[in-house]
């Protein structure tokens, strides 16, 4: 499992989201530990976007793809959509996990707390139903830390939105606990590597008062925007049609997205605020007088 | 003496899913006997709709389903199209049919490799992949090296899959371009290139590895040439508009019954039964003018899922429908039928976009759009898993009422009002479990399907005094009553 530990580490090295030389030796010798903790994945109500960004990891340096971080990166001892066990066997792992307490959970989705969490299922143990909100909030009590993926892990995000219908909550106002943010409407896999990474060497750094790493989201992308004024495509500008990257921090911009083909501002998509807790509580699209122009009633082609 | 399994999660497969299947001897052969499929994850997207800005929608049903986002990103546009008057240009249309076939392509290589597959072979000797169930697992070791392999090559198509998608899409999953009218976006010429090398390496990997994959493990379990039949009904919306009429469509329209030639659909004949789901709105309502009100519990509900039927009958969607709707493969059900009109599929699609690119050009793929102070539209199309139809009614400029009817609905259905079974509730019908500790055939029968939950099956009900059996643990019958679904 763990073959190429140094191979990890250079991921670190070469990202412009690394760590220091420092911590980069932490993780190595959390690492090279048989024990290193494992990472517990559970899925709430989410669409499994998230998992899906996280196959579409590619990197210029290791684990370059998604199956170098699961095979020779990480424990990763229980992912629902990945997992080749199923039923009591899937549900032993869990109880395993919690009774070490030697893991971190990673969670995908906000958490339904309507109908006494009804609406949503985690699993059965022995023929008791479990509760994705009672599942959640006793591997909470027992995780090295939590790590809430994508935006309604960390906010709730638009099932939680208006009528709220599933009375959706985020991980850490569920659970009473500190959580680690990685938000985003998917999160992109770099960004989910980075703070499994963090979390295991304990290096997260300083967070922002929405609990994100500051590393990740410190910057508005509106200030690393290559239409930002006064650059040459500053008249490219998305805000007067309801762009949100003066008020939404993340480093698109500079991850891009899909190996770096494109991200939503460079199809003249404004940013939609995905890794706001704010994300979809306002209309996302403006329309103009005219229908919705957005920022292609300017140049088309390149 | 009957025992009910209780299969808890599901794994690898789209959201939740919780199976228990009663089985029994029946003619000297351990079988299912019994059958409830329930889903167990309600989010309420279409309430979550209403009052909002129409042109969200396209944003917001994407983010329903992180596998087949495009598919209700499509629809979704069709939609507020249809309820504005609105043509979009060759080029919109073109450029969704490319970003939509890439995730269907992605979506099916991912289904295979790195869901269903293990149920057929097992995976490298470390978690996620083990523990697993043992059993049945017929391959020689040099075959199931090879096997692995390709689950590992087949992680890196699917991924240069949506790389090819987000040339046009500019994320995956969930796309940024897809408006109301249009894409936000010509095409590049530049990208139009890229898109072309990625397609060709994808349709390679599709006719060389993942095809001949398929045959190989229909090849050696033949027997699931003919388990997990069910009705055999088979609904297709069609997909892939080859013009702007709404008519002409790569994978048609149409509906077939055992045994007779396809028809056209009338989507009038399309109600949503709530008998055994959990909400109290309006029962046998199409969708038009349907209602989604929770209500939990519910006596003689067991499901989050409504149960689509077409003119009162259950009907399977996916790959299979389509291609027997269009009369590209043989109109049988089995599981392995299942798995190879997907592969099948997957190469029809890619070789109708090496022509569509062709057809691209770098004009503008936009038309205005103004959203109605009032109107309605339907939306219907597929995604990679079935028939997917979205119903839009706009009053006062903000959307009035917005209902949602997605494949697993149809695949996944709890009983409807006269009681008869959802279709993979049916299929699992009969299916042989030679051991009890690890069912693998149902999950098998599950995973053709390709349920995309974030909702659940769920069987149970058992007959009086039966046992409850949670893989590995015995309960007695009450204690299966006293679990919160029986309150």
């Amino acid at each position: 499992m763990r073959i190429s530990r140094r191979a990890f580490l250079d991921v670190c090295k070469g990202s412009a989201i690394g760590l220091g030389a420092f911590k980069l030796a932490q993780l190595g010798n959390v690492l090279a530990n048989p024990n290193a903790p494992t990472v517990v994945w559970l899925q709430g109500a989410s669409c499994t976007g998230c998992s899906v960004s996280f196959l579409n990891r590619i990197s210029s340096s290791a684990p370059k793809t998604a199956a170098d971080v699961l095979i020779q990166t990480i424990n990763l001892a229980y992912h629902p959509t990945l997992m080749a066990p199923a039923g009591q066997t899937a549900a032993d792992i869990l109880q395993t996990a919690q009774n070490s307490g030697n893991f971190i959970l990673a969670v995908e989705g906000g958490v339904p707390t309507a109908f006494g969490g009804a609406t949503c299922w985690a699993y059965s143990s022995n023929g008791v139903e479990v509760t994705f909100l009672s599942a959640v909030q006793a591997l909470a009590s027992k995780a090295k830390a939590v790590l809430s993926i994508g935006t309604c892990a960390a906010y709730g995000g638009i099932p939680s939105t208006s009528a709220n219908p599933a009375g959706i909550r985020s991980v850490s106002a569920a659970t009473g606990k500190p959580t680690l943010n990685i938000p985003g409407c998917p999160t992109h896999p770099d960004w989910i590597v980075w703070a499994i990474a963090n979390l295991l060497t304990n290096s997260i750094g300083s967070l922002d008062s929405k609990g994100r790493p500051a590393a990740l989201f410190g910057r508005l992308v509106h200030d690393q925007c290559p239409r930002k004024p006064p650059s040459e495509q500053h008249q490219n500008c998305l805000e007067r049609w309801g762009c949100q990257g003066k008020y939404t921090y993340g480093v698109c911009p500079v991850s891009r997205w899909n190996n770096g083909v494109s991200w939503c501002i460079d199809v003249n998509a404004p940013c939609i605020g995905c890794t706001e807790p704010t994300f979809a509580a306002a209309s996302m699209r403006r329309a103009s007088a005219s229908g919705n122009c957005y920022g292609s009633c300017h140049r088309e082609d390149d | 003496m009957p025992t009910t399994l209780v299969i808890d999660p599901v794994t690898r497969l789209e959201g939740h899913l919780k199976v228990e299947v009663t089985v029994d001897q029946v003619n000297g052969k351990q079988q299912v006997v019994a059958v409830n499929s329930v889903g167990t994850l309600f989010r309420g997207f279409e309430n979550i709709l209403k009052g909002r800005n129409p042109l969200d929608s396209p944003d917001i049903t994407q983010r329903i389903c992180g596998v087949c986002p495009v598919s209700h990103g499509v629809v979704s546009c069709k939609a507020l199209e249809a309820a504005a008057g609105v043509n979009i240009p060759d080029n919109a249309r073109i450029m969704r049919n490319l970003v939509l076939g890439s995730n269907f392509i992605q979506s099916h290589i991912l289904h295979f490799y790195h869901l269903a597959l293990q149920d057929y072979v097992n995976g490298p000797n470390m978690p996620p992949w083990q523990p697993s169930w043992n059993v049945d697992k017929r391959f020689v070791a040099s075959e199931e090296q090879t096997l692995v392999n390709n689950y590992v090559r087949a992680l890196d198509m699917r991924r240069q899959a949506h790389e090819m998608g987000a040339l046009f899409g500019g994320k995956l999953p969930h796309v940024a371009s897809f408006v109301a009218g249009g894409m936000t976006r010509a095409a590049q010429s530049a990208r139009i290139s890229q898109f072309r090398t990625y397609l060709s390496a994808i349709t390679s990997f599709i006719q060389n590895v993942y095809m001949p994959d398929v045959d190989a493990v229909a090849a050696r379990y033949n027997d699931y040439l003919s388990l997990g039949a069910g009705y055999g009904n088979l609904l297709a919306f069609g997909v892939f508009d080859l013009d702007n009429t709404g008519q002409n469509l790569l994978l048609r329209r149409g509906y077939i019954d055992p045994g007779q030639a396809w028809r056209t659909v009338n989507i009038a004949n399309i109600t949503e039964h709530v008998t055994s789901s959990w909400y109290s709105s309006g029962n046998a309502l199409n969708p038009a003018s349907g209602a989604t009100t929770p209500q939990y519990p519910k006596t003689g509900a067991y499901s989050w899922l409504k149960a689509p039927r077409y003119s009162n009958k259950p009907y399977e969607v996916g790959p299979l429908a389509r291609m027997a709707v269009n009369g590209d493969y043989a109109a049988k059900t089995s599981v392995m039928d299942r798995h190879q009109a997907r592969a099948h599929e997957a190469l029809k699609i890619a070789t109708a976009m090496s022509g569509w690119i062709g057809q691209l050009t770098t004009r503008s793929a936009r038309a205005s759009y103004t959203v109605p102070t009032s109107g309605t539209g339907v939306g219907l199309g597929e995604a990679a898993r079935g028939a997917l139809g979205h119903w839009v009614s706009i009053s006062g400029g903000n959307i009035a009422n917005y209902q949602i009817v997605t494949p697993t609905c149809w695949n996944a259905s709890p009983r409807d009002t006269a009681g008869v079974r959802g279709p993979m509730e049916q299929a699992l019908m009969g299916t042989p479990v030679a051991d009890l500790q690890q069912p693998v055939e149902v999950v098998r029968v599950i995973h053709a399907f390709d349920p995309c939950l974030s909702c659940a099956v769920h069987v149970m009900r058992p007959a009086e005094g039966a046992r409850i059996f949670a893989l590995g643990h015995y309960h007695t019958g009450e204690d299966a009553h006293a679990h919160p679904h029986a309150h």
